[in-house]
């Protein structure tokens, strides 16, 4: 990896690279096995998450793979519903973060002068802001719904992905393969496509992974605490509502009500977290040894 | 100069943060869907009002059919009194009900903290001193897994270990209902026993992003020059590990304790609401469900008052254990 790679070998190679790394094959293993969950479920699956389709902390059978609740609504429904939510979120919060923190983060690294100062001002200011009660706040005024979660997270994190953009391009922008292409005449937009993105592909990824996993563990969080939306399905509010049914312990319904949504919940966040440990050794300046112009 | 102005310019810092906390818990409730009349207008409920003057009388008792600026003023001037409010969900004043709660969750948040910051210094030498081996492999992808999970999961995971499938420990709460204890002692056996699983679950929580650290401080300290010294003057391993190495990697594991601190008290309010234990995350949620503002702020606020304190104390700590700290 010491010649600058091409743009169509670069994204090909990272993911070479991080299949290479045994950490992030079992956190895309996790990733998969939660993925076929959220679209395999709901085809195999008769009820809806919230019906009432069986007699109260039935146990599994044939037609209710997980049993029932104690109102008697489909747990396995429940199990694949709430895996479609962690998921939509986790892609739209990780999407959202990176589009804001990539575009900026790069025309910030880019033009730098005014534009720079700038951005990296509002940066700072967007860094303190304190994020669980701003989000309890969007959710309590604009009613809490999935896609407004993402949204609302991806508001709170793209400046981290912002400032490491800048970092990057900054650093490339000097890089003599760069500096030859704009000598040859190449245009703004010419080298951000054929240079800066292939090789901040890698830190990009990154970014999405962290941001889709405190999606995640913000959506599940919320709805534990009975802040999630009320109509939606949500691994958090299965399990809120097993933990506050009383009896829970004396029957053996906890295997099938309360067990599934808390594996779950781990394989997922710990399927992002060991992915995005294997991105980050690949991506980070401080850890991987290809890019010895890099600075810390 | 510089030390002359800083307790200044930290005491102007924590006066801000502390104001506009003040203004957050008022606003923060307020904001919240739903109000605490919700129950009273609810027919189901046993306590509806169907006068719609009744009503108003209910709500001119709380003060909550004035503007929001005089609400807000009469809050704060209760404050500088120490008055809380009164609790509209329990017909009780708030300080009282925190006065309540809070020791337990203070049981909670500071052994989990101290256990945790001692519990990462000892492990994260011994990972850094043995790095690439077989127990700091092992040690650094678990508590990596561990950082990924939330407080709530983890909890429901040791609940079901040590209280389910082998049950030595009790399922929640902090104490035996109705228990007749023969001695103290004994009374102080069954709240330990009641401590464990939540006190379990916040230390490994916090350990595992104090460990990461620890170990990465330590690394970087193992190739400086008096370590190098002290192997050489030839003092004992046990020595060079804790005195040399971790004295040097002490001050960024404090600061980072300084930050895990309001991760605790966040921590504490998931894991109380798995094992159903009384303290300020109980009265948090509880005032959640109710939309009970009074207790709502007071309980917020206490908690960020907590939060500030502790992290004074670590400051502290800080300046005690590296003086340059208090000069830069």
């Amino acid at each position: 990896m010491s010649a600058p790679p091409t743009d169509a070998a670069a994204p090909e190679g990272g993911l070479r690279a991080l299949w290479a790394s045994p950490t992030a094959r079992v956190g895309l293993g996790l990733l998969g096995a939660v993925a076929l969950l959220a679209l395999a479920g709901p085809l195999l699956l008769a009820h809806g998450p919230r019906e009432l389709v069986a007699a109260p902390l039935a146990a599994p059978s044939a037609g209710l793979p997980l049993g029932a609740n104690a109102v008697g609504q489909d747990l396995a429904a429940q199990l694949a519903a709430g895996a479609r939510t962690s998921l939509a979120v986790a892609l739209l919060a990780g999407a959202g973060t990176v589009a804001l923190g990539g575009t900026i983060g790069l025309a910030a690294g880019w033009f730098g002068g005014t534009v720079e100062a700038a951005t990296m001002r509002v940066v700072d200011l967007a860094l303190v802001v304190p994020r669980l009660p701003l989000l309890v706040l969007v959710g309590a005024y604009l009613g809490p719904s999935a896609p407004l979660i993402a949204a609302t997270i991806a508001l709170v994190f793209w400046p981290g992905t912002a400032r490491i953009v800048r970092a990057q391009t900054r650093s490339l922008r000097t890089r003599a393969h760069v500096r030859a292409s704009r000598g040859f005449g190449a245009g703004a937009r010419h080298v951000m496509r054929r240079h800066l993105l292939p090789e901040l592909a890698l830190v990009l990824a990154a970014a999405l992974v962290a941001a889709a996993s405190r999606a995640v563990l913000l959506e599940a969080g919320l709805a534990f605490l009975g802040l999630g939306d009320p109509t939606g399905a949500s691994w958090g509010r299965t399990l809120r509502d097993a933990i506050e049914f009383s009896g829970l312990f004396y029957t053996p319904a906890w295997q099938w009500w309360l067990l599934p949504p808390t594996l779950a919940i781990s394989a997922l966040l710990i399927g992002l977290t060991l992915t995005g440990v294997g991105l980050e050794g690949r991506s980070n300046p401080r850890t991987s040894r290809h890019r010895p112009g890099a600075t810390p | 100069m510089a030390e002359r102005r800083r307790p200044a310019v930290s005491a102007a810092l924590s006066g801000l943060t502390l104001a506009a906390l003040v203004v957050l818990v008022f606003a923060l409730p307020r904001a919240l869907p739903g109000d605490p009349l919700a129950a009273l207008d609810d027919p189901a409920s046993g306590v509806a009002i169907t006068d719609p003057e009744l009503r108003e009388r209910v709500l001119a008792h709380y003060g909550l059919d004035q503007p929001l600026p005089e609400q807000f003023a009469g809050y704060v001037g209760g404050l500088a009194t120490g008055d809380l409010g009164w609790s509209i969900a329990r017909n009780a004043p708030v300080s009282g009900l925190v006065a309540a709660h809070l020791p337990w969750t203070l049981l909670l948040m500071g052994p989990a903290l101290l256990l945790s910051t001692a519990a990462s210094y000892v492990l994260g030498i011994l990972a850094a001193w043995h790095r690439g081996r077989t127990g700091d492999r092992v040690a650094l992808v678990g508590l990596t897994a561990l950082r990924a999970i939330p407080e709530y999961v983890l909890a429901t995971l040791l609940l079901i270990a040590f209280a389910v499938l082998l049950p030595v420990l009790p399922v929640g709460g902090a104490r035996t209902p109705f228990a007749e204890h023969g001695s103290g002692l004994a009374a102080l056996a069954d709240v330990g026993a009641h401590l464990v699983l939540p006190l379990a679950t916040l230390t490994l929580s916090l350990t595992a992003t104090l460990f990461l650290l620890q170990r990465h401080t330590v690394v970087g300290v193992l190739g400086a020059d008096h370590m190098l010294l002290a192997e050489a003057k030839g003092l004992p391993l046990r020595r060079r590990q804790f005195v040399h190495a971790g004295r040097s990697a002490l001050l960024p594991l404090l600061t980072a304790v300084g930050l895990q601190v309001a991760f605790a008290a966040q921590g504490a309010v998931f894991v109380e609401a798995v094992f159903a234990y009384p303290g300020m995350g109980s009265l948090l949620l509880e005032a959640v469900a109710a939309r009970d503002y009074p207790v709502l702020e007071g309980a917020f606020l206490v908690l960020a008052l907590v939060v500030l304190a502790v992290n004074l104390l670590v400051d502290l700590a800080a300046r005690w254990v590296d003086p340059r700290s208090a000069a830069s």
